[in-house]
């Protein structure tokens, strides 16, 4: 394994409730993750199976969400997104690290003592097809976090008065779900995530599989929930559209790592870590004059989660590295040592050896 | 800049319906146009639009047994639609090439990428396998894949997504085809390889200068790399223009939804406006102008007649009824209020 132990000391001096706040930190903070680490081992052999190697699908990963606030959290395929979120509402068990929900620390609870967070916090996923059981009746569907908590009173009118407020009609209730489409599908999926009023909704790519016209609308109908209730979300996302509409502040992650956190303003406006660049640069601009060939400042997939690269995780791919050493050297530093996400700003969190100054470009990488 | 050369592929008046035992599905329903060399025509429009149908019933691939096809599909002065199965596909190999969203539904899992390229290109061109094997270890350098030389044996499972996309169109250039279609072609893809594959079937066309139907939901991308744009609407065209009269000055009711419903990266936007409703059912389209359920600027003649897609003067062709003059007044009106909320 190439990495030094980076995981069990402590990447940066910030407590997570610190990094990069938005003008919605107010007061403590819903949930904290502190030096969250998930590794999925890889195993060989049929009957003595030992571990060969492990996938790193989440390093060391600190941040909290306050009450009222959308993170976002962006990055490319395999990045472990979905795992932070998994590992947050304990769906898995993290590697190590510690997670508190309203300040308590949950992370070493069992199922049982799981139970009554279960109600606060549920989670959304991305595709609005297969999260349904096509066998269920919308009343049932809605209505089953009801039944499982054992909650008295008349499901039907409070699984009615749900659907009124996501928009569907409260007399398809007894419809299947394959009667609806897309969008109508992730109405019912955000109805059951509501059911039990929870304070924290995760939404894992929820409009990632609509058409952009309906995901317009579901995106406005989280909006007007947040509001609603007092919401707090975790988004994530890979359309940096997306996030940038719905997030007050952003996580971007890399390879397990966050490298860069700041409200959505900052962010876009003044990226610091040399990927957050590039990944803006990457997005179509839907601006007439813009021209494809002066996007590419990346070549070049994500390396392996297997065997992550040395050092930052980024030095293999990062242009700014090469830009300091000259030719296509990268610095020792960026090479041997893992920087710590520190602010390079204020309120601006980053973890690069060399953060980008306030509008430095990135030079475009050779053509592959 | 790119330079439009003659037409290579006209369509004119296509239609394709299936029948099925709900009814009839009119996935496409008289589409014209014309895509030039060294022209990238980029086609919109939400999923179940016809985008894919259009194409593949160009290419030969839906079997006229499933499907009532009338209409005329020019290409290098043949009608594609009136030839036959065999002498279709010589020019389906050759002049016409087509990638799709998913890689594997060119590459075979289970043989090497390398082989399954020299077979593409022996299957029509009589060549010796070394000669074969050179030009593909040449396709393969060409689309940016690393060491192709080793590279060559490797399986499909062993290429990164990006990677089988760069082989997949490796393999549509085989031949030396004067039209590529893609349709999706970056949609499985990460932000930043998206970008590497963009900028890959850009270079291509220049270098070859050929044509290219791209295939989107993403108005960004067609923004960016196309140079004429259609957007569809129900197996129909409801704007078609060059990219700069579409994106700057559209000219229909959906288009603008389209516009004002994608969040915009460059500035954490007012509140979206999405399109009301879904897209109609392709069995029962609306009479009239099909997207007039869902239209917020619907007047009297709208669920009677249907709008045909005209030059009404506002300079390229769209089918709205609406007057120029009034679409030029409301779409200022929407993109002013856009600007004012953002503004507060
Ligand atoms: N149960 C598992 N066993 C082994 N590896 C896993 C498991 N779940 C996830 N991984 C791996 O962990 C890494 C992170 O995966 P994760 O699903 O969190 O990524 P993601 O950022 O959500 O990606 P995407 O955008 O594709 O959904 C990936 O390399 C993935 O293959
Ligand atoms: N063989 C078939 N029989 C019946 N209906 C079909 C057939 N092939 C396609 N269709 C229908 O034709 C319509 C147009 O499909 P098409 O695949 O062209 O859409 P598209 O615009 O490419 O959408 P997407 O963005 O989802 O790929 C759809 O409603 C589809 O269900
Ligand atoms: S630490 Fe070095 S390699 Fe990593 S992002 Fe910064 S400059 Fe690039
Ligand atoms: S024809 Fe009528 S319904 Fe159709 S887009 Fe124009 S105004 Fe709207
Ligand atoms: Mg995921
Ligand atoms: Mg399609």
């Amino acid at each position: 394994m190439s990495r030094a132990a980076s995981t069990n000391e402590p990447t940066t001096d910030t407590p997570p409730e610190d990094i990069a706040k938005s003008s919605k930190a107010v007061g403590e903070p819903l949930v904290t993750v502190e030096n969250l680490t998930k590794r999925f081992p890889i195993k060989k052999g049929i009957i003595f199976q030992r571990e060969v190697a492990a996938v790193h699908a989440v390093e060391d990963v600190s941040f909290a969400i306050y009450p009222g606030e959308t993170l976002g959290l962006v990055g490319e395929s395999g990045c472990g997104k979905s795992t932070t979120a998994r590992v947050l509402l304990k769906l898995i068990e993290p590697t190590s690290g510690k997670i508190t929900f309203e300040g308590e620390d949950i992370t070493g609870l069992n199922k049982r003592q799981m139970r009554p967070m279960r109600r606060q916090a549920q989670m959304m996923f991305q595709d609005p097809y297969a999260s349904l059981n096509p066998r269920q009746t919308i009343g049932q569907i809605i209505g089953a976090p009801f039944r499982i908590h054992k909650l008295s009173g008349d499901t039907k009118q409070k699984v009615q008065e749900l659907m009124e407020r996501v928009g569907l009609n409260p007399e398809h209730y007894n419809r299947y779900a394959h009667e609806f489409s897309g969008g109508q599908r992730q109405r019912i999926g955000v109805a059951r995530a509501l059911a039990l009023r929870p304070k924290l909704i995760v939404c894992d790519e929820p409009v990632s599989a609509l058409d952009v016209s309906i995901q317009a609308q579901v995106l406005n109908l989280f909006e007007d929930l947040q509001e609603e209730f007092g919401l707090t979300y975790l988004f994530i996302s890979h359309d940096l559209g997306v996030v940038r509409h719905i997030s007050d502040r952003i996580a971007v992650m890399y390879l397990g790592h966050i490298v860069e956190v700041a409200t959505a303003d900052e962010l876009y406006n003044n990226p610091k870590h040399p990927y957050t660049a590039a990944l803006l640069s990457a997005v179509p601009k839907g601006k007439v004059g813009t021209q494809v060939t002066t996007r590419t400042v990346l070549t070049g997939d994500v390396p392996s989660p297997v065997n992550p690269p040395s050092g930052c995780p980024f030095h293999p791919r990062c242009p700014k590295a090469r830009q300091v050493a000259g030719g296509d050297g990268v610095p020792e530093n960026c090479r041997v040592e893992l920087p710590p996400l520190g602010e390079v700003v204020e309120n601006h969190h980053a973890a690069c050896w060399y953060p980008l100054e306030e509008s430095e470009e990135l030079a475009k990488a050779a053509h592959a | 800049m790119t330079q439009i050369g003659e037409p290579i592929l006209e369509v004119k008046d296509l239609k394709v319906h299936f029948p099925t035992p709900d009814g009839m599905v009119k996935a496409v329903d008289g589409l014209t146009f014309t895509v030039h060399r060294g022209e990238t025509f980029g086609i919109v429009g939400e999923s179940g639009s016809g985008k894919s149908v259009t194409c593949l019933t160009a290419l030969g691939l839906i079997k006229r047994e499933s499907a009532q096809i009338s209409g005329e599909v020019l290409f290098e002065g043949h009608d594609l639609l009136k030839l036959s199965n065999e002498d279709l596909r010589p020019i389906r190999g050759k002049a016409l090439s087509m990638i799709f969203q998913d890689p594997f539904a060119c590459l075979h899992p289970f043989y090497r990428v390398g082989d399954q390229i020299v077979e593409a290109i022996q299957c029509h061109d009589s060549c010796d396998k070394k000669e074969a094997r050179n030009r593909t270890v040449e396709l393969l350098s060409a689309v940016g894949i690393p060491q192709p030389d080793d590279r060559f044996r490797d399986y499909p499972h062993q290429f990164s997504g990006g990677m089988r996309q760069r082989a997949m169109i490796a393999m549509a250039l085989a031949h030396n085809p004067s039209l590529l279609i893609a349709d999706e072609p970056t949609t499985a893809l990460d932000v930043t390889v998206q970008a590497q594959i963009l900028e890959l079937i850009d270079h291509i066309k220049q270098e070859f200068n050929i044509g290219v139907i791209l295939i989107t939901h993403d108005l960004g991308v067609v923004a960016d790399v196309a140079q004429s744009v259609m957007v569809m609407y129900a197996g129909r065209a409801v704007e078609y223009g060059s990219r700069d009269e579409v994106f700057s000055g559209p000219l229909h009711p959906y288009t603008w939804g389209l516009l004002e419903s994608i969040p915009n990266i460059d500035r954490k936007g007012a509140r979206l406006v999405p399109i009301e409703g879904a897209p109609p059912s392709l069995i029962r389209v609306p009479t009239g102008c099909s997207f007039n359920p869902r239209c917020p600027h619907r007047f009297d003649p709208c669920d009677k007649d249907r709008p045909e897609l005209l030059d009404r003067g506002g300079g390229h062709p769209e089918a709205c009824h609406l007057r120029v003059e009034d679409k030029k007044r409301l779409w200022n009106e929407r993109e002013a209020g856009r600007v004012e909320e953002v503004a507060s």
